[in-house]
């Protein structure tokens, strides 16, 4: 693919998210990418700006009772990649994917809401966040069954809401709009208000793997700081200074300076 | 196998089979080992520099492959399809078996630590349980041999819980990590030492063997031969003297025996083509792991041996153990936002808190007779699906929490000794049958109040060290709920046990069975005990010993 295409192919994602490659063809081409040319920044996430009260037009709209979808989620059938898979080249499609176009862009939405692009970082969408979450809920084992279900009731009870507040979809929301949700459902804490308690929970079951998804690729390990799986000749180096000295502190403010193991430096 | 005239028949290319394989072909006895799995060569499989986002779901683990999707083991696992097992009612037991060339060895933790004499020796010290037919003296000179064949690092610490090895046996440890440090202070400071971790890992060559060059997560196997698996070290290393076969995918459904009622040979299923064949041996050696070794027996049935072979005690299939665990872990604010660097290193514990408590158990000060360990996580380790951790909102602040959390979480791994009791035991199954037509192994299980007041003294513990360290737990779990369940842990042993006397005892100490002189076990089935310290070094450590024993007794025509 031209390079141009898939600048084409991002650009579209404004709009309407393109999964079309499989995650490992796009790591691959992502890689190659970044290797030729920075990556245009065509999603912005959330601004941090702080919003008034008028602009969301929260105080008329928003809810005040709890509502939740019943969703009816045909089962999946696929099988797994089995006991005894390749792993040197994993299956590219281990299982068919099931979100819908208009799902995987209110993942993508959402997805760069909860991690923008920051400076040269990418955001979730720009590395493929969107088609991790797609494997993940569509894939044929208990733990992700059940992610599936709790993930598509808060992706129906985001686009719910919105209607509900704003009479759009939530993709068609303003940012300003898209924010004052993200504020009701982003906080699961002992403050949440009953009627967000459940899709504050849901929400968070997302984010984790939004999260997840993001940090390990290679820009989202890159970004966190993870600087292993580097041969290394001789003997393992241990700690740097840097790390020695913060631990002293830690010590000293621990009280615990008196039992430090014994280093060899 | 028409061509090559075997002497002895092994059952099994794991710990205990391999190492019985290289001692009696080192020894000059020619050896045929039947593997169940199938083939493996980890210099070509083994997906050493593979991230979790090149694998399907972050490389999570899934029924299909528990430990991740990369790690070693193969068609193995606690479900493997087409060999089931069964609980009684009331009872819930895992049973984790590897069905591929290495068996086990290709994936575990590789913590290599000693039994002591304090070890083999608990039911003369609190009448639990058994003693071991033989002193820490008479095995120390093997355990000696076989770190040394095998490449263990760590040093000799002087704890009482921790045996040394002689000079120059251990390799050198690497350095700990700031987690592990951390840790050693607050624990020191309610008296409880920290130690480098022995683990069959080279910190030097060894043989045609690389050292560790500390990266790539040890579970995915190792294809340089630094962590230890049979199929990179005993397996070629015996292959190469001329006197080893192997077979896989060969599934042994028996033992089989004359009217004498001596060993005659086994019979197994290939499982490629689910045709049965008979093989003749001098001497059969049982090392297929513990449960599957006793369903063998079990299943050898004969008008001489109607309750099962080798199993006049009734013994076998009693005395199942594994070891206690429990987890319990939490975030440090302390170690929050901390410098960054790399802490791969050999990708497990390089310090851990090795039990403790001998003397206050001498005293009859605590509620319970057997130590613990606890294994240590947290680290500054390659991403997964569980990277987020618990993190808040959305947007760039989101991210700045999940990475100043990075590192921050510190875990504790409760490893325990279990004391055998009457209610877990495994038996055959009176009407399921695997794929092949074996009558399958059922499990009974039950803790007792032994093992739920150790993981409550550990949960206890852990929540203590952890306040030193400025962080909180929460709220202690009880026992019952935090206790792992059995076979969980994956350290099930004792189904053949040693004695000193036939009445109560599978095997004699050199792993010979009573009834049948020509059969041996040589896997953790014959553990006589528990201790919390992980199985597979004193595994490998009997199996040496009794196979240069059994080779002298084959030299000298006793066998």
């Amino acid at each position: 693919m031209a390079k141009d295409q898939i600048n084409n192919a991002v650009d579209q994602q404004q709009i309407q998210y393109k999964s079309g490659m499989t995650r490992r063809d796009s790591l691959k081409l992502m890689m190659a990418l970044a290797a030729s040319t920075l990556l245009p920044a065509v999603l912005t996430g959330c601004d941090s700006a702080p919003v008034s009260k008028t602009d969301t037009g929260a105080e008329a709209a928003k809810t005040t009772s709890e509502h939740w979808p019943e969703l009816k989620l045909s089962p999946i059938t696929a099988t797994g990649y089995g006991k005894d898979p390749n792993l040197i080249l994993p299956p590219a499609s281990p299982w068919p994917l099931t979100l819908t176009q208009a799902q995987l862009t209110l993942v993508a939405v959402l997805a760069d809401i909860l991690v923008p692009r920051e400076g040269a970082v990418p955001s979730a969408s720009e590395v493929h966040v969107p088609a991790v979450v797609d494997e993940w809920v569509s894939a044929p084992y208990e733990r992700q069954q059940q992610d599936r279900v709790t993930i598509l009731s808060a992706l129906a009870w985001i686009d719910d809401e919105a209607q509900m507040r704003f009479s759009k979809t939530f993709v068609a929301l303003t940012k300003v709009q898209q924010k004052a949700i993200m504020d009701d459902i982003a906080f699961d804490t002992a403050e949440t208000p009953a009627q967000f308690k459940r899709i504050a929970s849901a929400f968070g079951r997302f984010r984790s793997l939004v999260l997840a998804a993001f940090f390990c690729t290679p820009e989202g390990t890159k970004d966190i700081g993870y600087v292993g799986n580097v041969p290394i000749g001789g003997d393992y180096p241990g700690p740097t200074k840097e790390a020695y000295a913060h631990l002293d502190k830690v010590l000293a403010d621990l009280g615990l300076t008196e039992y430090a193991y014994p280093i060899q430096t | 196998m028409k061509d090559f005239d075997f002497e002895v028949l092994v059952v099994g290319s794991g710990a205990g089979g391999s190492m019985a394989a290289y001692e009696l072909t080192k020894a000059g006895h020619k050896v045929l080992m039947l593997e169940a799995g199938r083939d493996y060569d980890p210099k070509t499989e083994t997906p050493m520099f593979k991230r979790n986002g090149e694998a399907p779901l972050m490389g999570a683990g899934t029924i299909d492959k528990d430990f991740g999707y990369y790690d070693a083991t193969v068609d193995g696992g606690w479900n493997v399809p087409n060999e089931p097992y069964t609980a009684a009612d009331g009872s819930e037991f895992l049973w984790w078996r590897a069905r591929m060339l290495g068996g086990r060895t290709n994936h575990w933790g590789r913590y290599s630590l000693r039994f002591s004499e304090h070890d083999f020796k608990g039911k003369s010290r609190d009448g639990l349980g058994a003693d071991w037919p033989f002193d820490y003296e008479d095995i120390a000179p093997w355990y000696d041999k076989t770190e040394a064949l095998v490449g263990v690092c760590g040093t000799n610490t002087g704890l009482d819980d921790m045996p040394p090895s002689s000079d120059g046996i251990l390799q050198p440890p690497p350095k700990p990590r700031i987690t592990e440090l951390l840790i050693a202070a607050a624990a020191k400071k309610l008296g409880i030492p920290l130690a480098p971790m022995h683990r069959a890992v080279l910190t030097r060559p060894l043989d045609n063997r690389a050292a560790c060059f500390y990266a790539t997560p040890c579970g995915h196997g190792c294809s340089i031969g630094a962590a230890f698996q049979t199929t990179t070290s005993l397996i070629p290393m015996a292959k190469a003297t001329g006197n080893l076969q192997v077979i896989t995918d060969a599934m042994v459904k028996s033992v089989d025996t004359d009217e004498n009622g001596k060993v005659t040979g086994v019979s197994y299923v290939d499982k490629k083509t689910s045709t049965v064949h008979q093989l003749k041996a001098k001497v059969v050696i049982l090392a297929a792991s513990a449960c599957e070794s006793a369903r063998l027996l079990l299943n050898s049935k004969s008008a001489r041996f109607p309750q099962g072979l080798a199993n006049s005690s009734g013994q076998v299939g009693k005395n199942l153990m594994d070891s206690t665990g429990a987890n319990i872990g939490a975030l440090v604010p302390a170690l929050q936002g901390r410098p960054i660097y790399n802490e791969d290193g050999h990708t497990a514990n390089h310090l851990f808190i090795p039990w403790w408590g001998h003397k206050a158990q001498e005293r009859k000060e605590l509620d319970f007779p057997r130590g613990y360990h606890f294994e240590i996580g947290g680290r500054f380790s390659e991403p997964n699906s569980g990277i987020a951790g618990y993190v808040q909102g959305y947007g760039p602040d989101l991210k700045r929490q999940v990475k100043q959390n990075y590192g921050a979480y510190i875990g504790f791994a409760l490893r325990g000794e279990m004391v055998p009791n009457e209610h877990c035991y495994m038996d055959i199954d009176p009407e399921v049958k695997d794929k092949w037509g074996i009558p399958v192994a059922r499990f009974h299980w039950k803790w007792s109040e032994h093992e739920l007041n150790q993981v409550a003294h550990g949960l206890k513990t852990a929540k203590a060290i952890f306040a030193e360290m400025g962080a909180d737990v929460g709220e202690l779990p009880t026992p019952e709920q935090a206790i792992l369940k059995g076979g969980e842990i994956i350290h099930e042993v004792g189904t053949t046990r040693m004695g000193a006397s036939p009445k109560d005892s599978v095997t004699n100490q050199w792993g010979q069975s009573w009834d049948c002189p020509n059969l041996f076990v040589m896997d953790g089935g014959v553990f006589a005990s528990n201790p919390h310290k992980n199985c597979t070094l004193t595994i490998m450590t009997l199996a040496m010993r009794n196979s240069s024993w059994l080779s002298a007794q084959l030299k000298q025509g006793a066998i």
